[in-house]
Order: C-alpha cells, then sequence, then structure tokens
C-alpha cells in the first residue's frame, strides 16, 4: 500500500519537473537581453539536476550542479560584459 | 509571414517527429525498462563479491569501479583530451602567457572581501573530500576537481588578480602541476608491469586467475579499491589546476589580450 | 501502473521539445553568444537523456542507486542488490561526456572573444559581410 502511493508520486514530480522546464528554455532563446538568457538557462539547469536527482543518480548531480550551474554562467557572464549585452 | 519562419517551423516539427515516433513505436524498449541489461547485471554482482575473489574490485561503488578499472582504459584517453582542449585554448593566447597584467584591480569591496575570506577554505576542503570518498560514496575525482575550481575563480573575481601574481598559483607552476598529476595517471596503470617484470596485466587491480599482482584493498578498515584511490586524487588535481589555468588566461584586460590579436589584419 | 508510464512518456516528449528548440536556436539566431547558449542546452539535454533510459520500473520493492552500503555482504544481500539497483553503465559514460563538453566551452568562449577582438562585433551576418569585402578587394 505504502509501496503504491510513493511510487506514483515519485512519477509525477518527475513528470512535473521535466514539463516545467520547457517555458525556461523557450524564455531563453527568445530574449534579447543575454543577461536575462543566461539566467533563464541557469534555472532550468537547476530543474534538470533536480530530475537527476529524482532518477537516482548522484555522481551525476554532484558534477552537474558544479559544472552547470557554477562554472558555465561564470564563463558566459563574462563573455557578454566583453562582446555587449544586447542582440540586435 | 516571410518563407523564413516557415521553414523554421516546419524545422522544429520534423526534428520533434523524427524523435518521437520511433520512440513510442518501440526504439528504446519499452519506457521505463523493465528490467536493467544482462552486462549491468553482471558488474553489479561482481563488483564488491568476496567470494569471488578472482573478478571483483574491491570498491563497493559501482560506478567508480566502471571508470577505473573495468573500463580504465577509455578514461585515460578521455583525461588526454582534456589535456589537449586546455593546450588548445591557451595556444590562442601564446604571446602574453605568464606575463604581468598592466591595470591595477581594487578588487570589491570589505564586506565581500573578508565574507569569501571565511568561504573558500571550506570550498577547498569540501573538494578535497569528495576526491578522497571516491571509492565508498558518490564521488571521485571529476567531482571533487570541478567543485575545488570554483575557489580560485571566485578569489580571482572578488580580490583582483594581485592574488594570484604574487601566491605561488602562477602560470608556471600552475602548468607544472598539471603535467606531473598526468604522468601519475598514466604510470599507476603501468606499475604492475614494471615491478613483475612482464608478468601482469595494463590496469589489474586485484590478482586475476592468471597474474598475481595486487594493489592493497583495505586501508585501515574501510575498503579502498586498490588503484581506485590513487587515480582520483591525480586526476582531482589534474581538472583542478586545468580550470585555473583557463579562467586565469580568459580573465586578463583588453589592453593585455589585444596583444594578442594585433598584426593579424596584414596577414600573420 | 498504466499512469506511471504516461507519465515518465511526457518526461521523454519535454526532452525531445526542449532539444528542438534548442537546435532551432543554435541555426536561426545570429548572434554568436545566442548560439552558444543553445549548444549548451542541447549538450545537457541529450546527457538527461541517456540517464533516462537507464531507470527501472519498480513493481514489489524500491529502487536504489548502484552503491553498495554494506561492507561485508552475504550472497542474499548481493542478490537483493542486482534485482534493486538502477543502471550504472549510463552513469560512467555521462561522467565523461560532461567534462569533455565543459572543455570544449572553454575553447568555444576563448574563440568567440578573439573574434569579437578582430572583427569588433559578434553578429554573423556582419561578419560574413566584412569577409566577402575583403575578399573581393584582395582578389581585384
Amino acid at each position: 500500500m505504502t509501496v503504491d502511493l510513493v511510487g506514483n508520486l515519485v512519477f509525477l514530480i518527475i513528470g512535473v519537473v521535466s514539463i516545467a522546464s520547457v517555458p525556461f528554455v523557450v524564455l531563453a532563446i527568445e530574449s534579447k537581453d543575454l543577461l536575462k538568457a543566461i539566467i533563464f538557462s541557469a534555472v532550468q539547469s537547476t530543474l534538470y539536476s533536480f530530475l537527476l536527482f529524482l532518477l537516482l543518480a548522484p555522481d551525476i548531480v554532484l558534477v552537474y550542479v558544479a559544472v552547470s550551474v557554477g562554472l558555465l554562467p561564470l564563463l558566459s557572464t563574462l563573455l557578454v560584459k566583453k562582446v555587449g549585452r544586447y542582440e540586435k | 509571414m516571410r518563407s523564413r519562419d516557415i521553414a523554421f517551423a516546419l524545422l522544429i516539427l520534423s526534428i520533434l517527429l523524427i524523435l518521437a515516433v520511433p520512440t513510442f513505436l518501440g526504439a528504446l524498449g519499452s519506457l521505463p525498462p523493465e528490467n536493467i541489461r544482462s552486462l549491468a547485471r553482471s558488474i553489479l554482482g561482481l563488483t564488491f563479491n568476496p567470494y569471488n575473489k578472482s573478478l571483483w574490485t574491491a570498491s563497493p561503488e559501482a560506478v567508480a569501479a566502471i571508470i577505473w578499472d573495468y573500463r580504465g582504459l577509455d578514461t585515460l584517453y578521455e583525461t588526454m583530451v582534456f589535456y589537449t582542449a586546455i593546450i588548445a585554448t591557451l595556444m590562442l593566447y601564446r604571446e602574453v602567457l605568464g606575463s604581468r597584467d598592466e591595470v591595477r584591480g581594487r578588487g570589491l569591496s570589505l564586506i565581500v572581501k573578508r565574507g569569501t575570506a571565511i568561504a573558500l577554505p571550506a570550498i577547498v576542503v569540501v573538494g578535497l573530500s569528495t576526491v578522497l570518498h571516491g571509492m565508498l560514496t558518490p564521488g571521485g575525482g571529476f567531482q571533487g576537481g570541478a567543485i575545488m575550481a570554483v575557489a580560485p575563480v571566485v578569489a580571482l573575481i572578488v580580490f583582483s588578480r594581485s592574488i594570484i601574481e604574487e601566491s605561488r598559483l602562477t602560470y608556471a607552476h600552475l602548468v607544472a602541476l598539471r603535467s606531473l598529476a598526468l604522468l601519475g595517471i598514466v604510470l599507476v596503470p603501468l606499475i604492475p608491469i614494471i615491478v613483475t617484470f612482464g608478468n601482469a596485466f595494463i590496469f589489474q587491480n586485484q590478482a586475476k586467475a592468471l597474474y598475481s599482482f595486487t594493489y592493497p584493498s583495505t586501508v585501515l578498515d574501510v575498503p579502498m579499491g586498490g588503484l581506485i584511490t590513487f587515480l582520483n586524487i591525480f586526476e582531482g588535481i589534474a581538472v583542478f589546476s586545468a580550470f585555473t589555468l583557463a579562467f586565469t588566461i580568459l580573465l586578463y584586460s583588453e589592453k593585455v589580450s589585444r596583444k594578442a590579436v594585433e598584426g593579424e589584419d596584414i596577414g600573420f | 501502473m498504466d499512469f506511471r508510464i504516461v507519465l515518465f512518456s511526457t518526461a521523454v516528449m519535454a526532452l525531445y521539445i526542449n532539444i528542438a528548440i534548442s537546435v532551432y536556436g543554435i541555426i536561426a539566431k545570429p548572434n554568436l553568444v545566442k548560439k552558444f547558449i543553445g549548444l549548451t542546452i542541447a549538450q545537457d539535454t541529450m546527457n538527461v537523456m541517456a540517464i533516462l533510459i537507464g531507470y527501472r520500473l519498480w513493481r514489489k520493492a524500491i529502487v536504489q542507486p548502484p552503491v553498495l552500503t554494506n561492507w561485508s555482504p552475504t550472497p542474499e544481500d548481493i542478490q537483493e542488490f542486482v534485482t534493486r539497483a538502477v543502471d550504472p553503465l549510463p552513469q560512467a559514460l555521462v561522467l565523461t561526456a560532461i567534462v569533455i563538453g565543459l572543455a570544449v566551452n572553454i575553447f568555444l568562449v576563448a574563440a568567440i572573444l578573439h573574434l569579437y577582438r578582430h572583427f569588433n562585433t559578434v553578429d554573423m551576418d556582419e561578419i560574413s559581410k566584412a569577409k566577402r569585402e575583403m575578399i573581393v578587394g584582395e582578389t581585384a
């Protein structure tokens, strides 16, 4: 009985988290301000790392959080500072 | 609407259809799978099995055992690809490598400096702990190295560039550290062959049926995994120094970086 | 049981929509930084897809990650571990892929900065116009 309820709940959260990441990808591709696009992509990476935790892959969560939410937005913000913030 | 917008809408739709139709007709098997494949079952059954000591790796973590023992050659070549990619980044700036910066920076305000100075050693300690426990819990060389690499980058932005130039993490030291770590990764699987004069396999972890060289399998009272511990430590050092190198090169001021580009419009 | 398979299939469809939108972003937008952001989203989504295939539908007992927590196991413990754990092979391959992806992304950022310092713009339309004028000027 308990296994049945917990089983349905985990799959429900997997479905909700992966559907919630689609609007952030659309906003990141469509916005003209490049800094906002980087922040939307970082939010989408956070939702992906939660999805990876639910899929029981703890090694991947450690690498993914350090790389995609830490180092990659830092690198992209440095790039945007040097080349110009607004797309034409 | 212009024809360009129609073409892009058709592109999105066709990618979706090409991916979705074979999946729901069964190309990936049933979703989610009912049973894992037989190779995974045999790896999980053999990785910490003290009743079958001719095929075991002494580490209770299956992912670290696959990366450094069962598929160790793949990881060795991947480390070499990583090494070459960072060399390619450094080659774009070859006239200005290792030189001092001409613009003196001041860093951020006092509150930010003191707060960061408390948090930075904590980041390095967490990264080291993740590297050293890679054979018991989720962790390992890549994970710990990526966590540790956040610390010098934050220090570079908060304290301005003088902290790198007046410390021991200069360009020459970082390159030497990275090359020594890669040398360590290459030598550790070759030690069985050197020590027993040719009577062992490459990447041999524990004693096999034919040859009987073995790395130690417990340290004090905790399963160690043989060569997995040493390879994790070297890989953590290599990843940490590679990311620090790449970020110090990218964060030069514009006056110094323009020297790497001058002369290209007349052809050299 | 049917409900769980339906939810899993919606997760797979949402990831496919992400791949399609980010590939559209790589092809259609002329700014180089936007192309770079789309490329990173596509790489991350494909890595998550590879791990999604390694999951396991459970009917009686709860699944666990592929880490053994009992340091002196009996043969029954090992048998139960094999019937409960998820697949460790895709996780090992994705670990390699993430680190190499980051190294190649760092090289791409260095190349974009180099292009900016040479041409003074990061818009692909203006760069190809400048290159066309340069080629026409040199062969005249």
